[in-house]
């Protein structure tokens, strides 16, 4: 900084032979400057905090409504078997999603109640045979490939662990979309940062890995950390042969090979 | 969960049998949405994950023999997994699987360096050039299971491991973790009339192809069947995908023999 | 306060500094890569639930079943129906490409009548009730003048349903002129009918056979039943079964056999004659069913094998001597020997002399009707349609001769003769066809001759065409009444080409109707009760489907549930009840055909001296010849020295390149006495030297620009010849002539 500084009184004394005036006033200003100087700077930084951190947000997501104002709450009381009653494994091992109009015309034929939601879903789609044209949050990339089998029925995980508790919601939350990708905000997370607090707060590649590196370490296989990773890497290539072969899964990433998640 | 058996996939090709009828190129396409453009004549830009080629025995007539001779990705494993184009790859768009023994690849990773390409002895990776294109109303057709390609990204054979993930996916649905040989076959195996392809798990004694191909794991997988070859053996890529021939000159035309070499008792 | 200068460069930093440690920067370059990474122009295929549609492929007459995959309503993928007795699960390289001919871009997406000039491809989109009522007007006028017998109809296929439809609306119309497009089908019909007496297909029992001796058969080519085919081939490498290849060019077919044997083009008549005298002579036949069930053994052997000597045979084909002998010892020894014919994918007719000496050979080692040989097998279900009302009109128009000759005085056995419509049209002042049906097929495109063809269509007042695709002779029709194809409807398919047992397929809609097309025997039942009765009362049907419902009766269910009625034990009658002739033996000579043998040559068409060179087409699994042209898939799978660019090529022997100073990739001219061509030339080892070689399904003006304009319409080189004995088209090929350009 101050060799920059000295630098600038160079220039502004070298401007000053042919600037009398403006010399006196700078000199004049000398005193005041660095003050002034340091409250631009911590202008500039607190507006583009203030930018970065509410404004790009703000700028980034737009928001949506769902078509129906839907009650998950409503619904898992009514059903017998949970998630699964809707969002169902078919038999060849794929997993069904969001559930199709006709799963709901199964009870909806007609309404049930007096819920103007209902009433409008049932009049705009079920009558119609309109699919609702539902926001999915979780919805990834076409590059993704994502087996809800291997995690649900082998490894046995509970719904919670990535939707986080949706099944307890009574209204839906408003689909914020990435202005840029086009992908729903639940991806990255709520926050911009991408801190998260729950298991389910993210759903990134790295949120992934995180969790196939923790279960891998478990069960004692040659799976590694991003973190771990990176030294190990860095003691690999400077070491080159050290490194114990066959017992980690690709070659490359020391995780799974890319088909594992993607297509 | 507990670490899998490694499986070694694999693939046997019976050049006797095959006919050179292409059916395996096309079901490929179907099945990897692989693109078309109106002119595919230019054979180095025409992506083919399968490519059927022709040799001949260099005889005249009436003498001159063809054989074809149908060239997926090899899905080299190397020397412990290192394939000549995982190798290179600086954006760990590909890799190579010890569980499956598949090199797999992130096409939306990849930035189109094509290092790969030119590591690969085989041709077996493709650029897209252009941006694909289907006219109006084929992207109906397209499968849901792989992605669509774009521009400036390289692709290649993955013997369609999306299919490998249904039949997991199917398997674990019944509680499996094992598949049965029959339950993830290629696109171009299930389809070759000729039933020229074979696909299986090379780790498997039990499976056709290892019964077929007899790997010799002391020797970086090398047949051991007097009739089966592979692809430039002696470059050391260890490829996973075998030939077997009854004609000499067609073993001979696997690699660059010298006139006293004897391909099939190399080692 | 002002900002000068440094003020800004302080709050630029800040700022910097600032933005750094908010989540903008990473945030961005995340976004920007995920975006950079799925352009919005790249389809992403919609997910869903996956079924399976069982149907039966439609584009060659191969009869395959096919299992389709399905997501959501979207027809994802085609493969081999496992279980079916034709394929069992395999599948062509040309029925795997199918979707891209459902969703392709050549469909005809609603009915369209021309506008501009006949050919120029300028149409209008016109409803279906205009439509008819154009043709159901057009019929009725030529009806009230008595030029009932001036309406014909073109088909690619007959005995399903549909095309059944078309005839029976012919003849309560009032026309004989049903005309179905000629293969080699045509010309065993011919042979078993004259030399066993009946009315069957020929089947042929491959999977027991222990030697083939093919006749220049594109057995891995798509002759026949073509994934039957190469399951059958597959089948014999592994019991050791021998394959004799027989023709003038290293076809895959002969590269897979284990015998190559060069023929001169044109003369695998002779040599079939030539090996069946080396097993006379040699006394290798097989005596108890010579003795048994044939006669004119002795006949055949003064009249016809005499001329045939080893010698002279040798000369003709350029087969030597100890070839054909060891051959026709080796034939005649083996088990269960095979012999059949049929060029490339049997597209093409051979002449009645050919295929009697190829039934000939097979009876000398007595396999008609034998495991292993070559059977009758009769229509898969006898159907019968319910007898029509004939109006006056009706009877009157019958008796007219056939537009084509075939049935008349001359050529009494043969039931179309396509080839000959040209000839009819061009030879009478007023064109004696009116009106012109075309369904599933593509004449104007497959019809040799071209320039003549052409000018024989100009002068045919209206064509229907009911295509499904935009292809050539839709493109030069008046009206095109655009049927759904063949996974959007369901219709039966009697029979599979070469199969030797009976069986009936049903095509089934796979996927809703994807534009404002009909099904063609709804359009033919709509239109009959438009033109009212006794037309209409002929069809009492409310659409094909009732139709098929009724003609099926008991087996319509089964039919629908399994897609397909097989007859697996089907068993062709003992040898004392095989054969229908007078004598009711198996007849080598007969009254009235044994002179056949005499025209067992077909000579190509042109003078030596101004054509040295011969011009043959070629059948490759990779080119749809038929009434299908190649969907985009296919064409990509052909090599850079079948087509490149634009450019066809043609192929040829070094040394006969050498002679026209011609090289690798050079253009050249190839005439013929019918056309020229600019083609390119690629040296091929595999071709006999003075003979030529071009793929067939190429050059088309029509369909999409994946397909039209690439390569030479080989067709258009070729002119027909007529075998004198039957009325078919024999043509093989043509003299030609190859200069530099």
């Amino acid at each position: 900084m101050s060799t920059n500084n000295e630098k600038e009184k160079a220039v502004t004394s070298t401007g000053a032979i042919e600037t009398p005036l403006p010399n006196h006033e700078a000199g004049k200003e000398e005193n005041g400057s660095g003050g002034s100087i340091l409250l631009f700077f911590i202008v500039g930084f607190v507006a583009s905090l203030l930018v970065g951190w509410i404004l790009f947000p703000k700028l980034l997501y737009s928001e949506k409504k769902q078509p129906i104002s839907f009650n998950h709450q409503l619904h898992v009381e009514a059903v017998d078997d949970g998630c699964q009653s809707c969002h169902f494994f078919r038999e060849d091992g794929s997993f069904s999603g969001v559930p199709k109009l006709a799963q709901c015309t199964g009870c909806h034929e007609e309404a049930q109640g007096e819920d103007p939601e209902e009433l409008k879903f049932v009049e705009e789609y079920v009558a119609k045979g309109r699919e609702v044209p539902w926001l999915v949050y979780s919805r990834q990339p076409n590059c993704v490939f994502f087996s809800h089998s291997a995690h649900v029925k082998m490894a046995k995980m509970e719904c919670v662990t990535c939707h986080g508790p949706i099944g307890e919601s009574t209204v839906p939350k408003i689909y914020e979309q990435n202005r840029i990708t086009g992908i729903s905000r639940d991806i990255w997370g709520r926050n911009i940062a991408g801190v998260k607090r729950n298991s389910w707060d993210r759903m990134k590649m790295d949120d992934c890995a995180e969790c196939h590196a923790k279960e891998a370490k478990a069960e004692e296989t040659a799976v590694e950390s991003p973190m771990e990773g990176f030294f190990n890497n860095i003691v690999r290539i400077t070491f080159p042969g050290t490194e114990k072969p066959g017992r980690k899964s690709s070659v490359q990433t020391q995780h799974e090979a890319c088909f594992v998640c993607h297509k | 969960m507990k670490q899998d058996q490694a499986r070694k996939y694999g693939m046997v090709i019976d050049l006797d049998k095959c006919t050179g009828c292409g059916a395996c190129m096309v079901a490929c396409m179907a099945e990897n949405n692989v693109p078309f453009k109106e002119d595919e004549s230019n054979k180095l830009d025409s992506i083919t994950w399968m490519r059927v080629y022709q040799l001949t025995n260099g005889k005249s007539y009436p003498e001159t023999d063809i054989c074809y001779i149908p060239r997926p990705c090899m899905h080299c494993e190397g020397d412990h997994g290192h394939s000549p184009c995982v190798s290179v790859c600086p954006a760990t768009a590909t890799d190579y699987s010890i569980k499956t023994g598949i090199v797999s690849q992130i096409y939306t990773r990849c930035f189109g360096c094509r290092y790969c390409m030119g590591a690969c002895p085989y041709h077996a990776r493709y650029f897209n050039w252009w941006d694909p294109v289907w006219p109006n109303g084929m992207e109906k057709y397209l499968n849901p299971n792989v992605s669509p390609r774009m521009r400036g990204v390289v692709e290649k054979c993955s013997f369609c491991f999306h299919r490998y993930q249904q039949a997991m996916n199917k398997a674990f649905m019944e509680d499996r973790r094992e598949l049965q040989e029959n339950e993830y076959q290629t696109a171009c195996t299930q389809a070759c009339p000729s039933g020229a392809i074979l696909f299986g798990d090379l780790n498997d004694p039990k499976h056709q192809v290892s019964m077929l191909a007899q790997p010799d794991s002391e020797h970086s997988g090398r047949p051991k069947n007097p009739k089966a070859f592979r692809l430039l053996e002696r470059l050391g890529t260890n490829p996973k995908v075998y030939y077997i021939s009854s004609r000499e000159w067609v073993r001979r035309a696997g690699d660059n023999y010298l006139k006293n070499e004897n391909p099939g008792k190399a080692h | 306060m002002k900002m000068d200068r440094r003020s800004f460069l302080s709050f630029v930093i800040g700022g910097a500094a600032g933005i750094n440690l908010s989540p903008l920067p990473w945030k961005l370059t995340d976004d920007l890569a995920i975006w950079s990474q799925n352009w919005p122009w790249t389809p992403v295929p919609k997910d869903g639930e996956v079924t399976h549609v069982n149907s039966t492929c439609f584009l060659c007459p191969g009869g395959c079943g096919i299992t389709v995959r399905k997501v959501e309503d979207r027809a994802v993928k085609i493969e081999g129906m496992k279980g079916h007795p034709v394929n069992d699960g395999s599948i062509c390289i040309l029925g795997l490409a199918g979707l891209q001919f459902l969703y392709g871009p050549s469909r005809v997406r609603t009915p369209l009548r021309r506008v501009g000039e006949r050919g120029e491809n300028k149409w209008e989109k016109i409803s279906w009730e205009d439509a008819l009522a154009e043709v159901a007007k057009n019929l009725s006028d030529l009806r009230s003048k008595n030029l009932s017998h001036t309406v014909a109809c073109i088909s690619g296929y007959s005995g399903g349903t549909v095309p059944g439809l078309f005839e029976r609306f012919l003849t309560v119309y009032g026309s004989p002129n049903f005309v179905r497009t000629p293969s080699v089908k045509d010309s065993y019909e011919l042979g078993l009918h004259l030399m066993a007496g009946v009315q069957a297909d020929a089947g042929f029992d491959f999977e027991n056979a222990d030697y083939i001796l093919s006749f220049g058969c594109g057995i891995i080519e798509g002759w026949g039943s073509p994934v039957r085919m190469f399951k059958a081939n597959s089948r014999w490498k592994e019991n050791g079964v021998k394959v004799v290849q027989l023709e003038p060019r290293l076809s895959n077919t002969a590269a897979k056999s284990d015998q190559w044997i060069a023929v001169t083009p044109g003369t695998e008549g002779v040599l079939a004659l030539g090996l069946a005298r080396v097993i006379v002579d040699e006394s290798l036949y097989r005596r108890e069913f010579i003795s048994g069930y044939t006669t004119g053994f002795n006949e055949l052997i003064q009249n016809v094998l005499k001329d045939y000597p080893p010698e002279q045979v040798s000369k003709i084909t350029g087969v030597d001597k100890t070839t054909l002998v060891s051959l026709a010892r080796a034939f005649a020894s083996a088990k269960k020997p095979l012999a059949i014919c049929g060029r490339g994918k049997g597209a093409v007719p051979e002449s009645a002399g050919e295929v009697m000496a190829v039934l000939a050979l097979n009876a000398l080692v007595g396999n008609i009707n034998q495991k292993g040989g070559v059977w009758s097998v009769p229509g898969p279900l006898s159907i019968r349609w319910p007898e029509p009302e004939m109006d006056a009109q009706a009877a009157g128009g019958m008796q007219k001769a056939r537009i084509d000759g075939a049935g008349g005085k001359k050529y009494p056995h043969i039931r179309s003769l396509l080839h000959r419509v040209p000839d009819a049209v061009n030879s009478a002042e007023a064109s004696p066809l009116q009106t012109l049906f075309v369904l599933e097929s593509n004449p104007y495109y497959s019809l040799s001759d071209s320039g003549f063809v052409k000018k024989a269509w100009q002068k045919i007042p209206f064509v229907v065409s009911f295509s499904s695709y935009l292809d050539e002779t839709a493109q030069n029709s008046d009206l095109i009444l655009p049927n759904h194809t063949y996974l959007e409807r369901k219709e039966d398919i009697p029979g599979v080409e070469g199969f030797h047992k009976p069986i009936v397929n049903l095509m089934k809609p796979v996927v809703t109707p994807q534009f404002n097309t009909m099904h063609a025997g709804d359009v033919i039942i709509r239109l009959a009760k438009k033109l009212g009765d006794p037309i209409g009362k002929a069809f009492p049907w409310e659409d094909t489907e009732a139709c098929m419902e009724e003609l099926f009766g008991d087996k319509w269910e089964e039919l629908e549930e399994k897609g397909y009625w097989f007859n697996g034990n089907f068993e062709p009658p003992p040898l004392n009840k095989s054969f229908e002739t007078a004598s009711r033996k198996f007849e080598f000579m007969g009254e009235g055909f044994g002179a056949f043998y005499k025209e067992v040559i077909v000579k190509a068409p042109g003078e030596e001296a101004a054509y040295p060179l011969v011009l043959i087409p070629y059948d490759t699994p990779r080119i749809a010849g038929g009434r299908i042209a190649n969907a985009p898939f296919l064409t990509k799978t052909v090599p850079d020295t079948v087509i490149k660019g634009k450019d066809g090529f043609v192929e040829v022997n070094p040394k006969t390149a050498l002679s026209y100073g011609l090289s690798e990739g050079r253009y050249a001219l190839l005439s013929t006495p019918k056309g020229s061509a600019r083609v390119r030339v690629h040296l091929f080892e595999g071709i006999m030297p003075g003979v030529v070689a071009m793929p067939t399904g190429l050059g088309h003006a029509g369909y999409d620009t994946y397909l039209s304009g690439k390569g030479v319409n080989v067709n258009e080189l070729m002119g027909p010849v007529e075998d004198s004995a039957s009325g078919l088209n024999a043509a093989w090929g043509i003299r030609a002539k190859l200069s530099k350009a």
